[in-house]
Parts: structure tokens; C-alpha cells; sequence
């Protein structure tokens, strides 16, 4: 069989340049993977808006740096803040009126999905069927060399960054008080609820992280993925659930594991199988389903 | 110790589609008093303690803790009130350690520190307090789901089948420890299918059938009861 990347043939430098890039696309896909993980987490609620709230998010810093000059690492924390209030307005605005309907999770998937068409559509009308993109030296000229490879520097940046709100978010989760209230709320609803943990609050405050993730995920696309259009939000938010069921649904841990591996197996296939790189979330996800439910950090058997 | 109801139940009722689930159930339940509560399988027991502890909104009727209306308040609301339950099927908070669950409910009810403390001992606990609650068995997570109520300084305790699941020995143990609880004042209403665990508690039971209250007296004259008895034999 002749397939077309076969010809670039195996080299050990090709494999050793596959794998870092891979870890730092990885850590990437890991922030992109998080926010629709605690969200699901918490509220066993799939947002399949989190990659129209990515592209928000990728807008959000293109415009900014065009029309104020912002650096996007500047625009970061402003529209953070912008996306956590508006996610948790969001939250008390649908959610509660969902979770009393008797067939919550089904409808959920169907608000959801109109919410992600509203945005897309909306996003056409706002800013143009275009992608845009944002000129690459933004964080930098020199092109940055590592083991004997040359990277282009917004990937070390976007991988920095990437890491540093993972790490935040494991902070968050482990160390504060409220981080326990959310994994006790992702254990059980109302045992959480009958320890005297608001249930409401946290998922809003959940909501709003998950979107704050989104937002810094989109922006650092523009990056690692070479521009943003209003249709940007369909394929990345499957790419993010594959990442997340690989990983196991729910699991955070989870989902930093199967960010990384993610991201080192599409180098890989960029690197020797470049035309076939694009099927990579769909394998992943049919792969995990038939042979690992659960996901790579997942129990064999699913909790009653 | 007060003669006055802590919690007061009037006509309470829910339905879920076209079933009546519970259907004008009214109770009291005065400090240190053991209720028990029985029927068969689907009755609306446990549809019972969730309209109390405020996880179902009843269609009507109300609830009042020491004569204040509760009706409809959240259960983290009625926690920080003192009013708790356990659950037939505990779902522990499996990623944290024994300790943290039980600290988790007495931080969020504003509890003193040592409450999660006293009430990790009084489920003796204390030697497993490290480990992560999903490492434990059954018997144990259903402790842990006790402790976590404690935590909470409940007056009022609406406990759902603790018993279902554990052994001989460890039934004689938890009925001395919720009698011991019912001394220090704490209200208990207890639904069981073990009679002879109920009959170590209590002589007090009310007994549901389809979501109503077919009989409420003393448990020796229940078994008396012919409706009872037809409910309970199936005739």
C-alpha cells in the first residue's frame, strides 16, 4: 500500500519532532477537552455550545488585537471574566428550568445544539463567513529551538499557557473549599445537596469556569490551529468530547491524559499519515466506545 | 425535653404523571421520638423522606420545622436548618477521603469543626477517616452516609433503610447507636423493611400502601391490622 504520507518514509528525527510537538499540542487539547469535562462533571450535561464558545473566545482576542492592540495574553484575563459571568448567567437562565422537565438530559442535548446553531449563526451575521487569524510573531519573532528542533514560538506559548490553567483548574479542584463542593456535587447531586452544599451555585460557578476554559481554548486556536471561522465550533467540540471520552467522561485527570495522548497521536499521523489526520477524533471516540468504555482512566464497568 | 413537635408534616402529596406517589400523608415527630415507617415495595416511603428533606417539591400540603413553614426550601437549606437524611443507596463522594466527606457536610452547615470529628467516632469511622470513601463496602459507605448526616447537627433525622444490606450483628450495633442518637434529643423517623430491627427502636409506626396511610399506631397492633396484613401478605 502506497499511502501518501508513507512516502516521507521513518525517520527517528521526524518521530522525535512528532512527539514534542505532540506534547505541547497535547496540553492544548487538554484545555480544550477540560471545560466540556467539568461541565459534564458536574451537571452530566453535554455542551455542544463549547466550541461555538471557543470561537467567541477566538474573536474575542482577534478583535481586540486588531481594533485595541491587545496582546491575546492580555485579552486572556478581561474576557475570562466576561465568559465566567456570562456563563453563569447562562446557567440560572436555562438550566433550572431544564433540570425539572422529566426527560432533562435528552432535552439538554437538543438546547444545547440549538445553542450552538444560534451562535454559529449569529457570529456569521456579526463578523463574516471568514476565518481570521492573528499574525503569528504576536508573542514574539524568534522561532524557538528545542532538542535540536525549531518550533514556531506560539506553540511553546500556547502549551505554557495551556498547562498553567490546567494547573489552576487542579488547584481549584483540590485545594479549595469550593473545588471539594464541586467534586462532591460530581459524586452525587443530592448527597451534595444534603451535606448543605448549594447545588445550584456550583454548577453556575462550574458553568462559568467551563466557559472561561472555552474562551482561553479559542484563542490559543487561532494559534495552534491556524485560523477561527463562525463554523469552527462543530468539529472542535467533537474533537474536545473524543478527548474527554478517551479520557474518561467526568474525569479531569482523565482528560489531561487523553489531551496529551491525543495530541502526540496527531502529530504522529500529521508526521506519517498527514492526510488521514482529520478522521483521528472519530477513530478515537468509536475505538474507546467498543474497546474501553469507560476511557483509559475509566472503571470497566459503569456505575449503577 | 419540650413536648412540642420539631417536625410537623400536613397533607403532603406528589404525583408523577397519573401516579399518586404520596398521597395526604401528615406526621409529627417530637425531640427524641423514634417513628418507624413501613409498607411494601413502592408505597412511597422514600417518596415520603425526599418531600420532607426538600428534594422533591410536594403538589401540596406543607412541612414545618418547630412551627416555621419549609415547604419547598433546598436541601442544602433544611441541612443548615438541622433537618437530614440518609439515603437507601449512599452515593459517598468517591474521590474524597472518609474525613473530607464528613468535614465537606459540617463545613457547608456551618457546624463546628470537631462535629465531623464526634461523628466519624460515633460511626466509628475514625479508623478508616484516610481512605477514599469509594474504597469502602457497602456496610460501611452506608455508615458513611449516617456520619455525613450527623455532621450536619441534625434535630431532625429521616433515616431510609440503613439497615438493608448489613449483617446480624452490625443491624444490633446501629439500632443502639440511633436509640443512643433519639437520647440525646435527636428526632427520628425510621423507614425499614426489617421489622424485628424496627421492633428494637420503636413501638410507633405508620404504614403506607399506594402512597397513603393505612394504619398508625403501635407496631404490635399493626400486625393485627387486616389491611395491614392483606397488604403485607399480599391477599
Amino acid at each position: 500500500m502506497n499511502l501518501p504520507g508513507a512516502q516521507k518514509g521513518w525517520s527517528p528525527d521526524m518521530l522525535e519532532f512528532s512527539l514534542i510537538a505532540g506534547i505541547l499540542f497535547g496540553l492544548f487539547f487538554a484545555l480544550v477537552g477540560m471545560g466540556l469535562n467539568l461541565v459534564f462533571g458536574v451537571m452530566r450535561i453535554v455542551n455542544l455550545a463549547h466550541g461555538d464558545f471557543m470561537m467567541l473566545g477566538a474573536f474575542g482576542a482577534f478583535w481586540a488585537y486588531n481594533l485595541l492592540g491587545w496582546n491575546p495574553l492580555v485579552t486572556i484575563p478581561v474576557q475570562g471574566l466576561a465568559f465566567v459571568l456570562a456563563g453563569m448567567a447562562l446557567y440560572y437562565l436555562l438550566v433550572p428550568r431544564l433540570v425539572a422537565l422529566k426527560d432533562f438530559e435528552m432535552i439538554s442535548l437538543v438546547l444545547f445544539f440549538g445553542l450552538s446553531q444560534t451562535i454559529e449563526a449569529l457570529a456569521v451575521l456579526a463578523f463574516g463567513n471568514n476565518p481570521r487569524s492573528i499574525f503569528q510573531p504576536v508573542f514574539g519573532q524568534a522561532p524557538v529551538h528545542f532538542l535540536g528542533r525549531t518550533f514556531p514560538v506560539a506553540w511553546p506559548v500556547s502549551a505554557a499557557v495551556s498547562l498553567f490553567f490546567l494547573i489552576l483548574v487542579y488547584f481549584y479542584l483540590y485545594r479549595t473549599r469550593a473545588g471539594y463542593a464541586t467534586r462532591a456535587v460530581m459524586a452525587s447531586r443530592d448527597e451534595a445537596s444534603a451535606s448543605g452544599v448549594n447545588v445550584d451555585r456550583i454548577s453556575a460557578l462550574t458553568f462559568g469556569l467551563g466557559l472561561l476554559l472555552a474562551s482561553v481554548a479559542g484563542m490559543l486556536s487561532l494559534f495552534m490551529l491556524g485560523s477561527v471561522s463562525p463554523d469552527f465550533g462543530g468539529n472542535i467540540t467533537i474533537t474536545a468530547f473524543a478527548v474527554i471520552v478517551f479520557g474518561g467522561l467526568g474525569d479531569p485527570v482523565g482528560t489531561v491524559l487523553g489531551g496529551l495522548l491525543y495530541g502526540i497521536g496527531l502529530m504522529v499521523m500529521e508526521s506519517y499519515l498527514s492526510s488521514w489526520a482529520n478522521i483521528l477524533p472519530y477513530v478515537l471516540l468509536l475505538a474507546t466506545l467498543l474497546v474501553k468504555p469507560g476511557g483509559i482512566m475509566g472503571k470497566e464497568v459503569r456505575h449503577v | 425535653m419540650s413536648s412540642e413537635a420539631v417536625l410537623t408534616a400536613r397533607d403532603l402529596g406528589i404525583s408523577f404523571g397519573n401516579l399518586k406517589a404520596v398521597d395526604g400523608i401528615s406526621l409529627d415527630l417530637k425531640p427524641g421520638e423514634i417513628m418507624g415507617l413501613v409498607g411494601p415495595n413502592g408505597s412511597g416511603k422514600t417518596t415520603l423522606v425526599n418531600l420532607v428533606s426538600g428534594l422533591y417539591r410536594p403538589d401540596r400540603g406543607e412541612v414545618r420545622l418547630g412551627g416555621r413553614k419549609v415547604t419547598g426550601l433546598a436541601p442544602h437549606h433544611l441541612a443548615r436548618l438541622g433537618l437530614n437524611r440518609t439515603f437507601q443507596v449512599p452515593k459517598p463522594f468517591h474521590t474524597l477521603t472518609v474525613r473530607e466527606n464528613v468535614e465537606l457536610a459540617a463545613f457547608y452547615t456551618r457546624q463546628e469543626p470537631h462535629t465531623a470529628e464526634k461523628a466519624l467516632e460515633f460511626t466509628e469511622l475514625a479508623p478508616l477517616a484516610d481512605r477514599l470513601a469509594g474504597s469502602l463496602n457497602v456496610g460501611q459507605q452506608k455508615l458513611l452516609d449516617l456520619a455525613r448526616a450527623l455532621a450536619t447537627g441534625p434535630r431532625i433525622l429521616l433515616v431510609d433503610e440503613l439497615g438493608a444490606g448489613l449483617g446480624p450483628m452490625e443491624l444490633d450495633q446501629v439500632a443502639a447507636k440511633l436509640l443512643e442518637l433519639a437520647g440525646t434529643g435527636v428526632a427520628l423517623l425510621v423507614v425499614e423493611h426489617l421489622l424485628a430491627f424496627l421492633n428494637q427502636l420503636t413501638s410507633r409506626v405508620l404504614v403506607m400502601n399506594a402512597g397513603t396511610r393505612i394504619f398508625e399506631g403501635k407496631l404490635a397492633a399493626a400486625a393485627e391490622d387486616p389491611l395491614v396484613v392483606e397488604v403485607f401478605l399480599g391477599g
